[in-house]
């Protein structure tokens, strides 16, 4: 690298945000280098339209509309109009569940927060969840029942079922196949379980092409039991995660993310925090947050759990299993001993975990290390798992079906191509499928049903650990829709019963008690029966492997395919939020792409956005290249989840579908596969750049000065030393004000901490702020501009190795500053203060002069170059959060510190004749924070929470040598590297 | 060469100043007057689908109110009456008058009847009645005296101007708690001292920054 990048900074450190950043001075430039592609109006086209515009709004008057104002005929007695309800309600995710609490307008879901008494969430959610609201209101929603594409009503469809079903019920169900998604819902059990009493020759297989049947098989290799692991990173003092994205992709996420953050925060010097080791291929949130982490080329994961068991061994640690395996794959031997010293010296007290995509064995392997390390109990248990309810992921080959019953799934789109699910379902005489949407699958079945949203539905809940809930509708079905359980109650009973009804037979077995009390209570509180389930007792067996474990040492390039942060497993494919939120890594929007290392693109003779098609066999897709730091070498690794033909007006045809390329194995790892230049370039819409705070233009020196000032951070060590070291990144002259300064000091005054020590980047922050603040979507071609509208941004940033870079994520948001640039700035006083100290901004008074946005130096304004919420479908307005303005074209919008949520308090303080409670106001990023990063609140309230965190002494203000004195504070991050293994800065 | 301009000709171009001036001045003043809340907006009383009389309900039979806009002290919407209300009493007070005919329909079909707006803040405002109410300022200071209206009709022109006048010196449209639905209360000799009173009681801090309205 050049001198620039191995320049000492303040801190040691230089940082950068992408490599176009970091090529100023290397050779990895020419790689990179983008095409800017944007099509823009011709002229002529320009001025026509701006004609056509013109007359139009010559046409429209000035006269005042009419408004309705519609009540209701006979007003429910629980709803005021303008004060929103709030209803506890829960969410099954596989083997999973959520519990929710939902904000209701009028009858109306808007916002999603977690439910804080269930366990799962602890009160917080995540960017899935968020964006689930946006799913409800999807205006691309199945809206009835469709005969081979003729739509018909819902009795159409039960009294064809009902003449099948007296058939079925004679031969006991033979030639029928059910497909469903993976759950552990009681009712769903329940009616399951009737289902194949009453069906016995029928078949279920549960599909979801992003699934824990390996993590299952594992444990049932190694126990004899079929179990999930349900880990308590609270408890663990060093973690090791073996390609195991835990902090935002697998399952328990939300769980994981708090627990963790909990064992990692840091009050003072006097405390203490984990150390999370991670070995993975490609660069995870979980990977961003590691204290030492290790590239691993994916089809070595395996290779490197072994060398963990061996190294164990060598170290005087039976690992069952240990002595049938060897691997040819050289590590840093260092790095293992003194990762392996680690575990051991922290038994009962360390975890490993592995990511799901890992083959069973490696599972197995990595329960009996956990064994060995007396883990079992204490930081991971197991919680059964009923062994027809495992998930299958290569299952339709040796299938044949006279009726297909496909429940939810979307097999056509995710399922292996050589599963002949297509054969299948064409080959039924009858095919069924319940589905949200018109999607692939329902293309090409007989009858499609229109399924309903978990908002508009009766259910129920599971999490692993047993705690029940219910799924209660916040709304009635938009489009009639019907839910899994009322169709699997059709099948079983052949006529069609209420979800309610549903719903509640199964809770009358489960609830002691008297019933209607209990029902009620549950759905008050939104859980029953908190960890209803105690772990399972598991034993060990003697692990054999028999060739299992093939060692691949061979540097040919490998092809990865993971579930993207946006669109899952393609399930959010048309949802604008998601496709709109840049991948916590990569930073890239509404496309997958094919991310490699610098040195295989090399190899490759590839640059940034070059198209290559990617082969295996007669199979392949043509993907764009994205050159990532910290990813393996040889190593390609696409996002699942795209390319969709059927998902919407949002999905359609964005990025490609990988699925294409799988074996029929339904393995995510591909290996033989060939890649072949096409010659062709592919724009993709980045963020990592749009509002960067080094700005591009200042000199190259400036920028790497400036970066450690803006994210500070430190090893563990180091903070132990220097209490103070965040003092130390900028020194300054004494700070002097060129005006009087007002004096903010009546309570309340607001203000915020963001814990960098516990930020993993997951974006929770920036779907939370979206939904609450009404935040249009701007489309790629706009992100391509850089005119992303997200009010909370992620700044990721990359030091150290660039081939194995640290990373540093720094949420950023309206800093409200005290000495606001922004509203010395504004010609008509659109931006101001309040005296409450936020910086607020009054949309009608914007005339769009964008001098604000020049001024600030934290880019964190945002400008309506179009109309974006005006064309909006109806149904979509209806998640919009009435307590906020939508804004118009032309002005200026930025964080508000919730402002919304601020007025209200007070308000209702003033009406009730008290001063506001500590904790009443909690802002919408705050509220969704797994990890409890953020904190809002009253800074002149000494008992509040903000005001503890404030205390803090690694509380630094981001550019505070500008003298702006932000109201929001960082609190620098900490490392936590082991002291054997730190390495060497240059 | 002939003179092209006679010399009468001199005093064209200051006619055509003055005429120039007095046009600009034309179209400020038309704004001014014809674009102002105060002509657009004062006076606005549309037909409404039921011919409700206030003046019958409120002025004559003396309803609170409350008695319909419920939500007035705790809601940031005062709230229109569901059909319910109507037929609370109506059921049996002249069920077959035809002034009923559409609440009778929309209460046998389940339609709402659909109102319209009177009074309207911008999308961009947020008004909370509650906050008012609650604060002593009452019905009739932004309402007008709507137990004299036979059609509601809007009487103040609801500017920022308009409002902000009163975030920053409410004292002469405060009252007591008691009497805010009263249309009819007028202020004591001593109304000053009240209201400074109240002020101190109810901690009355109207907000004169933007973000007060504008969120």
């Amino acid at each position: 690298m050049s001198e620039t990048v191995n320049e000492k900074t303040i801190t040691g450190r230089t940082y950068w945000q992408s490599l176009r950043e970091l090529s100023e001075h290397s050779d990895i430039q020419e790689l990179i280098e983008k095409e800017d592609k944007i099509n823009g109006f011709s002229r002529r086209e320009f001025l026509g339209l701006m004609g056509a515009s013109l007359a139009l709004a010559g046409l429209a008057g000035c006269r005042r509309p009419v408004e309705k104002i519609i009540p209701y005929v006979v007003a429910p007695e629980e709803i005021v109009p303008g004060i929103p309800n709030y209803y506890a309600t829960s969410f099954q995710r596989g083997f999973d569940a959520l519990g929710l609490v939902i904000e209701n307008h009028e009858g109306r879901p808007t916002k999603i927060e977690g439910n804080a008494k269930h366990p799962s969430s602890l009160g917080k959610t995540d960017s899935f969840t968020q964006a689930e609201i946006l799913n409800l209101y999807d205006p691309d929603r199945s809206t009835g029942v469709l005969h081979n594409g003729d739509s018909v009503t819902h009795e159409d469809f039960y009294a064809a079922w009902n003449k099948l079903y007296e058939n079925y019920v004679s031969n006991g169900g033979n030639g029928m196949v059910v497909i469903s998604e993976a759950s552990i819902a009681p009712t769903f059990i329940r009616l399951k379980k009737e289902f194949h009493k009453t069906f016995p020759k029928a078949k279920w297989i549960i599909h979801n092409p992003v699934s824990e049947e390996n993590v299952i098989q594992g444990v049932k290799i190694v126990t004899g039991k079929t179990a999930l692991p349900h880990y308590n990173f609270e408890k663990a003092k060093v973690i090791l995660s073996i390609d195991s994205d835990f902090l935002l992709m697998e399952s328990g996420a939300v769980r994981n993310a708090m627990e963790f953050a909990n064992g990692r925060r840091v009050q003072s010097e006097k405390d203490d925090m984990n150390r999370l080791y991670v070995a993975e291929s490609s660069m995870s949130v979980t990977g961003g947050m590691a204290d030492h982490r290790l590239i691993v080329k994916n089809n070595q994961i395996a290779d490197f759990t072994v060398a963990i068991a061996l190294q164990m061994k060598h170290q005087g640690i039976a690992v069952s299993g240990v002595d049938s395996l060897a691997t040819a794959v050289e590590f840093e031997e260092h790095f293992i001993k003194e990762l392996v010293v680690d575990l051991i010296k922290n038994r009962g007290k360390s975890l490993v975990t592995v990511g799901r995509n890992q083959p069973e064995h490696v599972h197995a392997l990595v329960y009996a290390i956990n064994y060995s390390l007396g883990n079992i109990d204490k930081t991971v248990s197991y919680y059964s798992i009923d062994n027809d309810l495992m998930p299958n992921a290569n299952f339709i080959e040796n299938a044949a079906a006279s009726t297909v019953i496909i429940i939810g799934s979307n097999p056509v789109y995710s399922a292996t191509k050589n599963s002949n699910i297509t054969n299948l379902i064409k080959n039924a005489e009858h095919s069924i499928h319940l589905g949200s949407h018109v999607n692939e699958t329902s293309q090409q079945v007989e009858w499609h049903i229109n399924q309903t949203h978990f908002l508009e539905e009766w259910n129920d809940a599971q999490s692993l650990d047993g705690t029940l809930s219910i799924t209660q509708p916040q709304i009635l079905p938009l489009y009639n829709g019907i839910s899994n359980v009322e169709l699997i109650g059709l099948m079983n009973y052949g006529e069609f019963t209420k979800g309610y009804d549903l719903v509640q037979s199964t809770w009358k077995n489960i609830v002691s008690g008297d019933f209607d009390t209990e029902w009620k209570k549950t759905l008050h509180d939104g859980v029953y029966s908190v960890n209803g389930k105690s772990p399972q007792k598991l034993s060990i067996k003697n692990l054999q492997f028999n060739g299992e474990f093939k060692s691949s040492a061979h540097d040919d390039i490998i092809l990865e395919l993971k579930p993207s942060a946006s669109t899952f497993d393609g399930s959010f494919a048309n949802n604008g939020w998601m496709q709109e939120l840049p991948n916590p890594v990569s930073k890239l929007t509404w496309d997958n792409a094919a991310q490699m290392s610098h040195r295989t693109a090399k190899k490759l003779n590839v640059k940034n956005e070059d198209v290559i098609k990617i082969s295996n066999g007669k199979k392949y897709v043509l993907l764009p290249v994205w050159i990532l730091p910290g990813q393996a070498d040889d190593n390609i690794t696409i996002e699942l989840g795209y390319g969709r033909t059927n998902a919407g007006r949002i999905g359609n045809n964005v990025g490609q579908n990988a699925y294409n390329l799988m074996n029929a194995d339904g393995n995510f790892l591909i290996e033989n596969i060939s890649i072949t230049k096409i010659g062709t370039t592919y724009s993709l819409a980045c963020t990592q750049d749009s509002h960067g705070m080094n700005d591009d233009k200042l000199a190259d020196g400036a920028i790497q000065e400036r970066l450690p000032s803006i994210i500070r951070e430190a090893t563990l060590d180091e903070y132990k030393h220097h209490p103070d070291f965040v003092d130390h990144a900028v020194h300054h002259p004494p700070l002097k004000s060129m005006w009087d300064e007002f004096e903010y000091d009546e309570s309340p005054q607001w203000g915020m901490t963001i814990d960098l020590n516990v930020c993993t980047g997951c974006n929770a922050c920036t779907t939370a702020c979206q939904s609450e603040n009404n935040i249009p979507i701007v489309g790629k071609r706009e992100v391509h501009m850089g005119r992303e509208m997200h009010w909370i941004r992620l700044d990721r940033y990359f030091s150290g190795d660039p081939d194995n870079p640290e990373v540093a994520i720094q949420p950023v948001a309206c800093q409200h500053c005290e000495m606001a640039p922004c509203e010395q700035v504004c010609p008509v006083a659109a931006t101001t203060h309040t005296e409450d100290g936020m910086n607020g901004m009054t949309y009608n008074r914007c005339v769009g002069t964008r001098y604000c946005a020049n001024n600030c130096p934290y880019k964190v304004r945002r400008f309506n170059f179009f109309n974006f919420s005006k064309d909006m479908p109806e149904i979509v307005q209806m998640a919009r959060n009435p307590d906020v303005t939508v804004r118009f074209r032309g002005v200026m919008e930025k964080c508000t510190y919730c402002v919304q949520r601020v007025n209200s308090a007070k308000i209702s303080a003033k009406k009730d004749d008290r001063p506001i409670k500590n904790g009443e106001v909690v802002s919408a990023c705050q509220q969704v924070c797994p990890t409890d990063a953020i904190t809002f609140g009253n800074i002149l309230d000494p008992e509040s929470k903000v005001s503890k965190t404030r205390e803090n002494n690694r509380n630094y203000a981001l550019l505070g040598e500008l003298n702006t004195k932000p109201r929001t504070l960082y609190q620098a991050k900490l490392r936590n590297p082991n002291p054997n293994l730190i390495k060497q800065h240059s | 060469m002939a003179q092209l301009f006679t010399k009468k000709a001199n005093i064209i171009p200051l006619y055509l100043l003055i005429g120039i001036i007095l046009f600009i001045l034309f179209i400020i003043g038309a704004f001014w007057y014809w674009g102002s809340p105060y002509y657009t907006d004062v006076g606005y009383q549309p037909e409404q689908p039921v011919s409700y009389s206030h003046k019958f309900h409120v002025g004559e039979l003396g309803l609170d109110c409350r008695y319909c806009h419920v939500g007035v002290e705790t809601s940031p919407v005062a709230g229109v009456p569901p059909t319910q209300t109507c037929m609370n009493c109506h059921a049996m007070v002249k069920p077959d008058s035809d002034s009923l005919k559409v609440v009778k329909e929309s209460w046998d079909t389940n339609k709402p009847i659909q109102w319209v707006r009177v009074h309207k803040s911008p999308d961009y405002v947020y008004f909370d009645h509650s906050a008012h109410v609650n604060a002593g300022v009452g019905c009739v200071s932004c309402h007008g005296h709507v137990d004299r209206m036979n059609v509601v009709v809007q009487m103040e022109p609801l500017s920022m101007s308009w409002c902000l006048d009163c975030h920053r010196d409410p004292v002469e449209h405060l009252r007591p708690l008691s009497e805010i639905t009263n249309m009819e209360w007028k202020p004591g000799a001593n109304h000053t001292e009240f209201a400074q009173d109240l002020i101190q009681e109810l901690n009355i801090d109207p907000p004169t920054n933007c973000q007060g309205c504008h969120r």
